[in-house]
């Protein structure tokens, strides 16, 4: 880690020295040795402060949306599920790939302010980034087990109906309304949130069940198709909500409907939610459920 | 001095509970949070702090003034009296005891927060010294010292050995040691020499000990026009709420109605000086960027407050703004930076 750390400061230095870049998004350390946090660096003299080591967790590439309206070309470090979010985002459109230089990071999972793996990287099936300019350092092969992905959803399917609306009402009585989950998500990118727009009411700002789960589930459906399992929203929930659960079992869903489906594996495929092709499992044909 | 054996709190407990709503932190889940006394309910009173501060008790995140109803023609209001029975809190860790004080000043000072009062005339504290204080914790800072008794507590706890020693500090302390006297013993606070010795020296020891907000010299317009430094940490911040919500000297709130045509209620909630609306008025937004926000929350705390307030901050150095926040952005860094000459 040390040896990535000298190599990704010589690599912001050059960038920055010959123009190549005008801003590097990286992480530096914070004030606690568990602690490293986003760092936004446009002078070349300041590289010093970049570091790679175990404690990198978040996800650089939503700043992208904001900075790179401000510069020219920014370079920024990835690793491999930042990746999947770096190409939700150029999907959505939210920034344009020629105005950013991606360094790609292998990562053999990141670690909590206890010293214990993240429980999202523990079964990580994508260690190196799907897309990049250069790749520092060397591919890790993953040892992520696919099936071990939806094994908690698969619990959840064969609860009874009752059984689930339980658990999700506790998962959801939890919630201290904060919005950590949206803000840090990569798939969360419009322009003016629903909720944020009070003028209209969709949403108070009251901590209540019924609020807390109507927040949940738009959520939830309107990042379908385009989330991409990085489990950053479960990560930073002060209340540990399984968001991640939720959101995999739409995944799940959606495999299932409309065939396998890995959102943030390019840019450019339509998502199966917005996309119509006749031979989808679900023709729409046949009339189901509802009245 | 009182003393009861730590195996027999559970009786302890189930005794207070007969005469008041009862609190403690407890296991739900992956979260240790206060939570209504029950005997199976997993208690932690090992936990140094509970995931959410204990200022839902005094102040609720949401919370109805005043039903409404329009009745043909006339308007039916109906004022929300607040729950009268009192309640205690068990195992208040001295840094949370801090924060009422904090709130006392905002919500007790004319006029009244009426319903403020309620819930904290309702409440008798039991605060518990910290054994064992951790890495992210800095009360020290503030001027609180986890090995002693908490100026806010009515009774205040040690566990040392198989004991857990009880002082009462107020009247209610005593009503509600008096009625539990059964089930206590004769301790005396000289038992305790020793174990406040061994916190303070692991107090002394702590990475944030020097932590000292008094550094802070400079002057508020001087601190408010430092842009750059107000940039480059806004920059990080994804405007999330989390850290004013697990703090507990936060107490910025919203006053909203549940709008039910011809009926609804009135109700107040917190509000989060890091959301977008915050400090929207009827001619529009004064604070438009996340610059304006994250400054204005961290000069609160270590400025506006303690200007208003004879120089105490309203931060209690709990440290779960370091625990919550998603990217590492904290008060601790502030305190640091700006206390630079």
């Amino acid at each position: 880690m040390e040896i990535m750390t000298e190599k990704i400061r010589e690599i912001a230095k050059e960038a920055l020295l010959n123009n190549k870049v005008q801003m590097v998004i990286g992480w530096e350390k914070g004030d606690f040795s568990f602690e490293s946090t986003p760092v936004f660096i446009t002078e070349a003299d300041k590289v010093d402060s970049l570091v790679f080591d175990n404690y990198c967790v978040n996800n650089l590439s939503k700043y992208l949306i904001e900075e790179s309206k401000k510069y020219e070309k920014i370079g920024i470090f990835l690793k491999g599920c930042d990746s999947l979010g770096f190409n939700q985002l150029l999907r959505d459109n939210r920034i344009e790939r020629d105005k950013i230089y991606v360094w790609g990071l292998p990562c053999s999972g990141m670690l909590d302010s206890k010293n214990k793996k993240y429980s999202k990287c523990e079964n990580c099936l994508h260690p190196n980034p799907v897309v990049y300019d250069e790749l520092i350092g060397d591919e890790i092969v993953s040892s992520g087990d696919p099936e071990e992905r939806f094994r908690e959803v698969k619990i959840l399917e064969n609860m009874s109906a009752d059984e689930r609306y339980e658990f999700w009402s506790n998962e959801f009585s939890r919630c201290i309304r904060c919005n950590a989950c949206r803000n840090i998500c990569p798939a969360c990118s419009c322009v003016k949130c629903v909720f944020d727009n009070d003028d209209i009411n969709v949403l108070g700002k009251a901590n209540l069940e019924t609020e807390n789960g109507f927040f949940h589930l738009t959520r939830a459906y309107h990042v379908a198709g385009n989330c991409v399992d990085c489990g950053e929203c479960a990560r930073v929930c002060p209340a540990h909500i399984r968001l991640d659960l939720l959101n995999r079992k739409i995944i799940k869903d959606l495999n299932e409907t409309y065939g396998e489906w890995e959102a943030g594996m390019d840019s450019t495929t339509p998502s199966p939610l917005v996309s119509y092709t006749l031979e989808d499992k679900d023709n729409f044909a046949v009339k189901k459920g509802g009245k | 001095m009182k003393r009861i054996l730590k195996s027999n709190l559970p009786e302890l407990w189930e005794s207070i509970s007969n005469n008041f709503d009862l609190f403690l932190p407890m296991e739900q889940g992956t979260l240790i949070n206060f939570g209504a006394y029950e005997t199976d309910k997993n208690i932690r009173l090992d936990i140094l702090k509970t995931n959410s501060s204990v200022k839902e008790f005094v102040f609720p995140q949401t919370e109805t003034y005043l039903k409404f109803k329009l009745n043909k023609k006339k308007l039916e209001l109906t004022p929300v009296a607040v729950e009268d029975r009192e309640y205690v809190l068990f195992g208040v860790r001295n840094c949370d005891a801090a924060s009422f004080k904090v709130m006392d000043n905002i919500f007790l000072r004319q006029p009244v927060d009426t319903y403020y009062k309620a819930h904290r005339d309702r409440g008798i504290i039991v605060t518990l010294a910290c054994n064992n204080p951790e890495e992210t914790c800095f009360c020290s800072a503030f001027g609180i010292d986890a090995s002693e008794a908490s100026p806010l507590a009515d009774i205040a706890t040690w566990e040392k050995g198989d004991y857990l020693y009880l002082d009462a500090k107020s009247e209610k302390g005593e009503k509600l040691l008096n009625s539990v006297a059964i089930l206590l013993e004769d301790g005396e606070s000289s038992e305790l020499v020793e174990l406040k010795r061994e916190i303070k020296i692991k107090l002394e020891n702590l990475s944030l000990r020097k932590l000292d907000p008094k550094k802070i010299t400079k002057t508020q317009q001087d601190i408010f026009e430092m842009e750059d430094f107000w940039e480059e940490l806004s920059k990080k911040c994804l405007a999330c709420g989390s850290c004013t919500f697990v703090c507990p000297t936060c107490h910025c709130y919203d006053v909203k109605d549940y709008d039910g045509g011809n009926s609804g209620e009135r109700y107040r909630c917190w509000d989060s000086c890091m959301i977008s609306d915050f400090t929207r008025m009827a001619h529009g937004n004064p604070r438009t960027s996340q610059l304006q926000r994250v400054r204005q929350r961290f000069m609160h705390k270590l400025v506006y407050y303690p200007k208003n307030h004879d120089g105490l901050y309203s931060c209690v150095g709990c440290g779960r703004c370091i625990e919550k926040c998603p990217v590492g952005l904290n008060i601790v860094r502030v305190i640091k930076r700006l206390g630079e000459e």
